[in-house]
């Protein structure tokens, strides 16, 4: 009798959790299946069953392999960027002896901001016309004319990469930093009184120490750089001429431009399809290494 | 067994959920989709989307509903205003989930596929208790079909160029009267700080659409063929392709390849431009950025191909108001929106951005409380300017009426992406532009396919 209202109790707690994921994520997730196999189109009030024919077209259109590949590039250099930055930064800050604080809140600000903001703020930096870091360029002599970031296709991808590797760092630095100060201090001066040197230190007490938080990170920071949105539509729209088009600009154009939500939602169930496999690779690898840390 | 009772548990929720939805169908059978009858009692709370995020014209909104409450008390007007792209969205992804307003603005390619949605109610009533021919019958008729009216025009405005005199003066230089012309004197004038003119192509807006169809429409064409299907190809539009390409290429910075209308007007308040071309919301714009300026801006008709041919009925648009079919209380709706045409009101609400809106209903213009506004007064040969394109023009791809088709055109930034394929890719214009009308008449197709 105990045990049967215990077990209650404990639905009772779930459900709204429960309840809240349904509604927030297990309803879109369905209807996304649904829609992608059918010709929905949002300004049309009827649609019906397509089978696999949204999955085709989509397969077959060279712009969603361009996104695709844009979207690759554009996660595996924000994310190397991002983790050597923040790693970087977090080292530095595990050895600094005074103001650590205000260091801290100076590193953490590029990701307090809300996206809108950072991304109208760098818009303006490299506009052409009156933004500051073209003109400097120009004004310390360093250019003859301002540089055109955001009408280049190379310099704009470049340029998205650099802002999107300032925006997350930050995160990383705080994460990474939390994990090292785990580290035993004992196994530092043990170390030093064995005569290792500072890259043995490295390899062989810090990273051990960290690297299941620098794992999960990257794993969460993959999924979330490879569906990031707004940094590239709000600067460059996917422009110009598709060279910063990603697979979650393709989707939103394909079903808020092109209104096609069928063959939108084809493409965020492959989405969600490849960044699952991704998760999976990743997931086998920690699991290794929480093995071998036992 | 588990299995079992959580199922035995779900069955009466889905069943109730059934039970409130069919109730909320049956309900919607007794609305009142009828004007009221004035002094009659309102009861409802309404919901309103606008897009009128500047200060003075949300003020007015509030105000007007805040007075329509105060002499309705069992009337609630809850106000929400999205930007015009956000808008966009937020109705189409409402549709689907069924979260529309009661009433709301709109844009006058939205409203033909609102209609196609069957998603508005027929507004015939509203207009008729405002005084039908007090609206011109163009901007009525851009709502309509069936022989019924589903929008209400609230103000109207047009595409014209916007010139700054003193560079002109300064360089002795007539204001251009063809496009041949702009291309020579916007290339005399793009130098220390000023482009000639900047040419907007930025995929996120219609803005390379509309400067497109600009020059199409100046030499009698249509970026619709009768027949309603895409043309990138014929001469005509090869040519304004081309001339597009050459001003960017010449006139423009380069940055524009990514510039949106705030983004492209931005250069203009700032002075960075010689010429421009947009609505009388330029007005504003340079008061607000650069008031230095505002003495030296004036507005002008859009260039021809030739000095001789007809004046072109180019781009007008007659923002409109609609009452979505799932309003509970149309009746409420169309009571709120007929105190937005109230004189007074109505007059301080255009004079919020003086030129900028031009009134949608005759007689207006000739109040003396309209014509008393300095910016106004300030601003006269601009407002005749706009006056005159506003009677001539329709919007884009309403040449042959309206028609969902146009709305294919402007919103999907079909365009601007080729525009962009030809000046970062080096695409040859015939190339880009098959590509693009092929991309857009497949979308045509699967519309006429329902």
């Amino acid at each position: 009798m105990y045990y049967r209202q215990h077990n209650y109790t404990r639905w009772i707690f779930v459900l709204p959790a429960l309840l809240v994921v349904s509604v927030l994520f297990i309803y879109p997730f369905l209807s996304s299946i649904f829609y992608s196999f059918t010709n929905k189109n949002l300004i049309m009030p009827n649609y019906s069953f397509v089978g696999f024919a949204n999955y085709q077209a989509v397969l077959a259109d060279p712009n969603f392999w361009m996104s695709f590949f844009n979207s690759l590039k554009w996660t595996v250099l924000s994310l190397v960027g991002q983790v050597l930055m923040g790693f970087f930064l977090a080292l530095a800050l595990n050895r600094v002896k005074r103001f650590k604080w205000l260091y801290k809140i100076l590193l953490i600000i590029p990701w307090a901001f809300p996206t809108i903001v950072i991304a109208f703020s760098w818009q303006w930096i490299l506009n052409g016309v009156y933004g500051y870091l073209p003109n400097m360029l120009v004004e310390l002599g360093l250019m003859d004319i301002a540089p055109n970031f955001l009408s280049d296709r190379t310099w704009a991808f470049i340029c998205l990469v650099f802002i999107n590797i300032w925006f997350g760092a930050p995160m990383i630095m705080v994460n990474v930093l939390s994990a090292l100060q785990t580290v035993p201090a004992d196994q530092y001066e043990a170390a030093k009184i064995d005569g290792a040197s500072a890259w043995q230190i490295f390899r062989y007490i810090t990273l051990p120490h960290i690297k299941l938080v620098v794992g999960l990170l990257v794993v969460l920071r993959t999924i979330w750089v490879f569906n990031n949105f707004d940094i590239i539509y709000l600067i460059t729209g996917g422009g110009p001429a598709n060279a910063t088009m990603t697979l979650p600009i393709y989707a939103y154009d394909m079903g808020w431009g092109s209104k096609l939500l069928g063959r939108s939602s084809a493409v965020t169930v492959l989405l969600f399809i490849f960044l699952l496999t991704i998760c999976f690779i990743y997931f086998a690898i920690i699991n290794r290494w929480e093995k071998e840390s036992k | 067994m588990k299995l079992k009772k959580f199922f035995s548990l779900l069955l009466p929720i889905i069943t109730g959920a059934s039970v409130l939805t069919g109730c909320n169908e049956e309900s919607n059978k007794n609305v009142n989709t009828t004007m009221p009858k004035d002094g009659q009692e309102l009861v409802g709370n309404i919901t309103f989307w606008h897009s009128f995020t500047q200060g003075p014209r949300l003020e007015v909104i509030q105000k007007a509903a805040q007075e329509f409450e105060q002499k309705h008390p069992k009337v609630k007007i809850k106000i929400e205003t999205f930007s015009w792209n956000d808008f966009y969205t937020k109705w189409t992804t409402g549709l689907s989930s069924g979260n529309v307003p009661d009433l709301s603005t709109a844009l006058p390619n939205h409203v033909v596929e609102m209609i196609n949605f069957g998603a508005l109610q027929p507004l015939d009533d509203l207009i008729d208790s405002i005084g039908r021919d007090k609206f011109a019958e163009a901007s009525i008729n851009e709502g309509s079909v069936g022989g019924k009216n589903y929008s209400i025009p609230l103000y109207s405005h047009a595409q014209v160029m916007w010139v700054r005199k003193d560079l002109l003066q300064k360089h002795n230089l007539p204001v251009p009267k063809t496009w041949d012309e702009l291309y020579t004197t916007a290339k005399m004038l793009t130098k220390e700080g000023v482009y000639g003119l900047s040419v907007p192509m930025g995929s996120n807006d219609l803005m390379a659409t509309r400067f497109l169809n600009l020059y199409v429409r100046s030499g009698g064409g249509s970026l619709l063929t009768k027949d309603l299907k895409v043309d990138l190809t014929s001469p005509l539009v090869q040519d304004g392709i081309k001339y597009w390409v050459k001003m960017y290429k010449e006139t423009s910075p380069k940055d524009s390849v990514n510039y949106n209308v705030l983004q492209q007007a931005t250069l203009y308040y700032q002075g960075k431009t010689a010429f421009d071309f947009n609505s009388g919301f330029q007005i504003g714009g340079v008061k607000a950025n650069s008031p230095q300026l505002l003495d030296m801006i004036d507005a002008y008709p859009v260039p021809k191909i030739n000095e001789n041919d007809p004046t072109p009925a180019l781009e007008t648009s007659n923002i409109p108001m609609v009452v979505w079919k799932n309003s509970k209380h149309p009746d409420v709706a169309k009571a709120f929106m007929k105190t937005l045409y109230d004189k007074d009101r109505y007059i301080t609400f255009l004079k919020a951005v003086p030129v900028g809106m031009l009134p949608a209903i005759k007689g207006i213009s000739e109040e003396s409380a309209y014509r008393d506004d300095p910016l106004v007064t300030q601003f006269k040969h601009a407002e005749t300017i706009i006056a005159d394109a506003v009677q001539r023009g329709t919007a884009i791809g309403y040449e042959h009426g309206p028609n969902v088709q146009a709305g294919v055109i402007t919103n999907q930034h079909i365009i601007e992406k080729m525009f962009q394929d030809i000046v970062i890719n080096g695409t040859d214009p015939m190339v880009a532009a098959q590509k693009a009308e092929k991309e857009l008449n497949n979308l045509l197709d699967i519309i006429s396919a329902k």
